[in-house]
This record gives C-alpha cells, structure tokens and sequence, in this order.
C-alpha cells in the first residue's frame, strides 16, 4: 500500500498505539479499555465532593461506547482520568493493557470546544503534535494534507481557527488528533455547543469516520438520542457519585444515518436507556 | 493489511458535514479583502482629513490673535521645527531637537525595556509559583495605583539628576503594569489548551513554552502597549523636573523663554514618538495575533 498511510504499515504488529483494527470486533483481544473500581474525590476547601466512586468499565477495541448521564454526575472527569489529565484516587485504569500515567498521543482527546491553537493556521495545528514529538516528516506533512482532504479542510489548511466555522474548527480538531493514529478517542460532549443542523451533520462525519477506521471511541454525552444513533453500547452513569447504573447494548444495524432516529426500533432503545435513566 | 487511517486511494472526501453551512470569512476571497481595502482608505483619507480641519482651525486662530507668543500659526511653528530639527536652541545648552529626541528614546528604551524583561519574569514566576504570587501580590497591589512621577524627587535623591535616576523612574513605572498584564495573560490561557497540547503528545516543557508562554504573548503585548502610554508620561515629567537634556527639559527651557513655537515642536516631537513607538508595538501585536489582522 502506498500513499500517505505508508509508513504506518511498516510499523511492527502489535504495537498497540498504531494498529487500526480491521474488524469492528476481535475478542479474543483484550479490552482496549479497561475500569476497575475507579473512585475520585475532589477536596474543596469545606467539604469532600466524590465524583466517582466504583466504576468498572470494560471497552472492546473498534467499540463506539457512549457514557450517558444527567450533568455533574462524573463524565467528564471519567473521560480526564482516561486521557491521564487527573489521576484517579483508586482503581485500576488500562488503556490497551497498559496502566494510564499521563495523557498521551495514544488517546486523542476531543473536547467540548475544538480548542484549536488560534496561533497556528489549519495546517500548522493538525501537525502540531508530531512536531512537539519531533516525528515531523515529510510522510507525516504529506498525510496530514490528505487528513485535511478527508474532513473537507484542503481549501482551508491556510487559514486561521478564527477564519473558520463552529463545524469546520471540529473537524480541524479531527484531523489533528487523527494524525497521531490514536488506538482509542475520547470525546467529551464534542458537538454540544453546536446548532442542530451542524451537529447532525457532524454526526454523520464522526460515524463515516468510525466505520471506515474502526477505532474505539469513548463518547460522551447526555442525549439521549445522541448515544442511541452513536453507539453500540450506552453506560448509564448515576448522578453524584457517578456509578455505572447499567450497560445498554444498542442492537441497532450498522451503518447507521440519522433517518434512522425515525424506526421503531430507535425509539424502542431510546426508551430502554430513558428507563435506565430514570430508575 | 491494515488500513490507513488516511485512504488516499478514495478520491471522494467525506462529506463535508452540514452542507449549510459556510466560513465566517472565505480567506482570501476577492470581494472581501477589495472591500477591507476600500474601507482601509476610507478611514486614512477620513483621519487626514480631520488632521487638515484641526490644523486649519489652529491657523485661523493663531492669524485673528495675532500674537505668536500665546499662539504662532502653523506655518511658523513648521518653520522653526524644521530649523531646530537640526540647529541648536541656544539656550538648551547647544542641543538639537533631534538630539533632545534621541536622548528621550534612548531613556524609554533602556527603562522600558528592562521594566519590561523585570516584568515578564516576575509575572510569569507569579503564575507559575504560589509563594511568589502571595508574595509579590500585595506589592504590586500598592504599587499600581501609585504615580510612577511621586518617585522623582526621591530617585534624584538616591540616583542625581543623571541617566539613572530617569531609567529607575521608568523601570518602576513599567514593572507593575507588565507584571499584571503577563500574570492575567498567563492566567487567562484555558486549561484545555495546555491539555489538548499534552495528549498531541508534547511534553511539559514544550506545553509551557509553546502554549502556555505563547498564548500569553497578545496580552503582554497589550500590557507593553499601556506601559509605554505611561513611560512618556513618566519620562518627560522626570526632565522637566531634574534633567539637562531631553524633549521635557528642551519644553521647559522653551517656556520659560516664551518660545512658542519651540513648545509646539517638542510636543510634535513627542507625539510622532508615541505613535511611532505604538506603531511598532501594534505591528509585534499583528504578527503575534491573527485575530488582530485585517482590521
């Protein structure tokens, strides 16, 4: 195979941050991502507030899981303590079999907002992390012209983050967390601060990606709707402390396409996540 | 055979989601940037013009009081800049204007610049070390509101009336604001930056050097763009007071000897200073903050 994705099948096998996962699932594989009895507490200057307490999690690798839950409940510092932002207090937190020590170009980090340098051009923000790892190379620069073809950026690799639009400056940050070949992405409410015509087309972007790289996402939500389109299985957090209420397979065929929301089917799974919610 | 992530075999791109939707501005797009430019001429033909209506009006009234000591015409003022550009003022102790000038630059040049390097350290060390930060705030908390021009009498004091004194005097004046200005700054910049920067892979280092520090560079800008507001203020108050050279002490000298006109052109003086010197600190801010371009 040649082309931009060269030199990444020279890599060895089984080096686990580079390998892209050719079937949606391999079981006999370990889990890409693995939660036990993870607790975190934060002390404010009064009281103790615990955020998490107990959770256990098991990700299979190419698995779109979505954390669902009413807001405060721990999501997101569930998604910090997978991308090594805080430590957690207690528990076991594997990503690839492999303890979490730190954040790391192995879990590409999507956050609320796009948080693109507003001091580098488009391009200059999708190489940024090779080249903070010094692995700038001319294979890197000439992927990272063909990432910015893929999210429909290559009119706009020049411009800057101000430049572009709520949707454009997401898929920007795609690219740049995509160069770095993550083995899982972690994505904390990405499109919530968008209008509802952009997200749903970003919606769309995100499931064409996953389809056609099968990488295992951690997505984090508190739609509903949202985590039934997105994902295979749905982890219902309870509110303060989070705690995995339940795990929620989302039997839906793939691909799937926002028509889908319409089926009976959808409104079935959505019910039986509203259900878990609510008890 | 593992896929690229990146299928350059797929000719089609994604689709671009959202077919709606379009960029805030379409960069380099004809229409645009032929309308920025007209409106670029716009507002230097329009602040020309208010220029010429100013200088008209001070014309008018210098020729209906007639009396060039209150007030000379313009025509007159121009003239004797022009001649004491580069002919000494005989009783300024044989300078020129240009030399009164450059002795002026060269103390906001020396003050500045070392208030600001004080200033950048202190801020950032407040930033990054708690005990300094608790240390310093209080300092700088009495120092800001204080006049930097209430030290004159005291630097001449400890320093004469020489170089010194009048680098200390800006050094004090710019330290403060330069320090708050790189603490908020560096205290402005969003944890999620520094985040995303370390799970692209980039080490701590490279995280404070490269986010942390630059993210903060347009707000210190802005805060050095403040301090030398105040640095000219300081300066020429400080050569008014104890000096024998510079543009305050040429002013002075040119009151008490009612020269009119001389007045006039050390003011000019200072003003075209000024702007040249924000002018060159607007253009650092341009080249530092795409945000601020095209404007």
């Amino acid at each position: 195979m040649s082309g931009p994705g060269a030199s990444r099948t020279a890599a060895p096998e089984g080096a686990p941050a580079n390998t892209v996962v050719e079937e949606p699932r391999i079981t006999e594989r370990p889990s890409a991502v693995r939660l036990r009895d993870v607790g975190k507490t934060f002390r404010g200057r009064r009281r103790r507030t615990s955020a998490l307490e107990g959770v256990s999690l098991d990700i299979e690798a190419g698995e779109f899981l979505c954390l669902l839950g009413p807001s405060g409940c721990g999501k997101s510092t569930l998604l910090g303590i997978l991308a090594g932002f805080v430590p957690a207090d207690s528990g076991e937190v594997l990503v690839d079999g492999r303890p979490v020590k730190g954040p790391g170009p192995d879990r590409g980090v999507l956050f609320q907002t796009p948080t693109l340098f507003p001091w580098l051009t488009t391009r200059q923000n999708v190489l940024y992390g090779p080249k903070a790892r010094g692995a700038l190379t001319r294979e890197t620069e000439e992927e990272a012209d063909a990432l910015l073809e893929t999210v429909g950026l290559a009119d706009f690799r020049d411009a800057y983050p101000h430049e572009l639009s709520g949707g454009m400056r997401h898929r920007a940050a795609f690219a740049r967390v995509l160069i770095n070949h993550p083995s899982v992405l972690l994505m904390d409410e990405p499109f919530g601060a968008l209008d509802a015509i952009t997200r749903a087309g970003m919606q769309r972007f995100l499931l064409e990606l996953w389809q056609r790289h099968h990488m295992t996402i951690v997505f984090v939500t508190h739609d509903v709707e949202e985590a039934t389109l997105l994902g295979d299985r749905v982890a219902v957090l309870s509110g303060r402390p989070g705690r995995t209420k339940a795990v929620v397979d989302i039997p839906l065929p793939r691909p799937r396409a926002y028509e889908d929301t319409e089926t009976l089917a959808f409104v079935t799974a959505k019910r039986r996540i509203r259900e878990v919610l609510e008890r | 055979m593992s896929e690229p992530i990146v299928c350059a075999a797929r000719p089609a791109a994604l689709e671009a989601p959202g077919g709606l939707e379009s960029p805030a501005e379409a960069p380099g797009t004809g229409g645009t940037r032929e309308r920025r430019r007209r409106r670029s001429w716009r507002r230097v033909a329009y602040g020309g013009a208010g220029i010429l209506l100013a200088l008209g009006v001070w014309q008018v009234a210098a020729l209906v009081i007639g009396d060039p000591v209150t007030l000379p015409t313009v025509s007159g003022t121009v003239r004797e800049l022009l001649h004491y550009l580069t002919h000494p003022y005989p009783e300024s102790q044989g300078k020129t204007l240009v030399e009164d000038a450059l002795i002026s630059t060269g103390r906001i040049l020396a003050g500045f610049g070392l208030g600001t390097v004080a200033g950048l350290v202190l801020g950032a060390a407040m930033a990054g070390v708690r005990v300094v930060r608790e240390l310093a705030d209080p300092l700088i908390a009495v120092m800001r509101p204080l006049p930097p021009i209430a030290f004159i009498p005291l630097l001449v004091v400890w320093f004469g009336i020489g170089e010194t004194s009048k680098v200390a005097l800006l050094f004090f004046g710019v330290l403060p604001v330069i320090t708050i200005a790189t603490l908020g700054a560096l205290d402005a910049v969003p944890a999620e930056l520094v985040n995303a920067s370390r799970s692209l892979g980039a080490s701590h280092f490279h995280t404070m050097v490269h986010v942390r520090l630059r993210a903060a560079v347009p707000g210190v800008i802005t805060g050095m763009r403040i301090a030398m507001g105040g640095a000219w203020t300081s300066i020429i108050a400080a050569e008014m007071i104890a000096a024998t050279g510079g543009v305050g002490f040429l002013i002075l000298q040119a009151g008490n000897y009612l020269q009119t006109p001389l007045i006039f052109s050390g003011i000019i003086v200072i003003a075209v200073l000024g702007f040249a010197f924000d002018g060159l600190l607007r253009l650092l801010l341009r080249a530092a903050d795409p945000t601020t371009r095209h404007s």
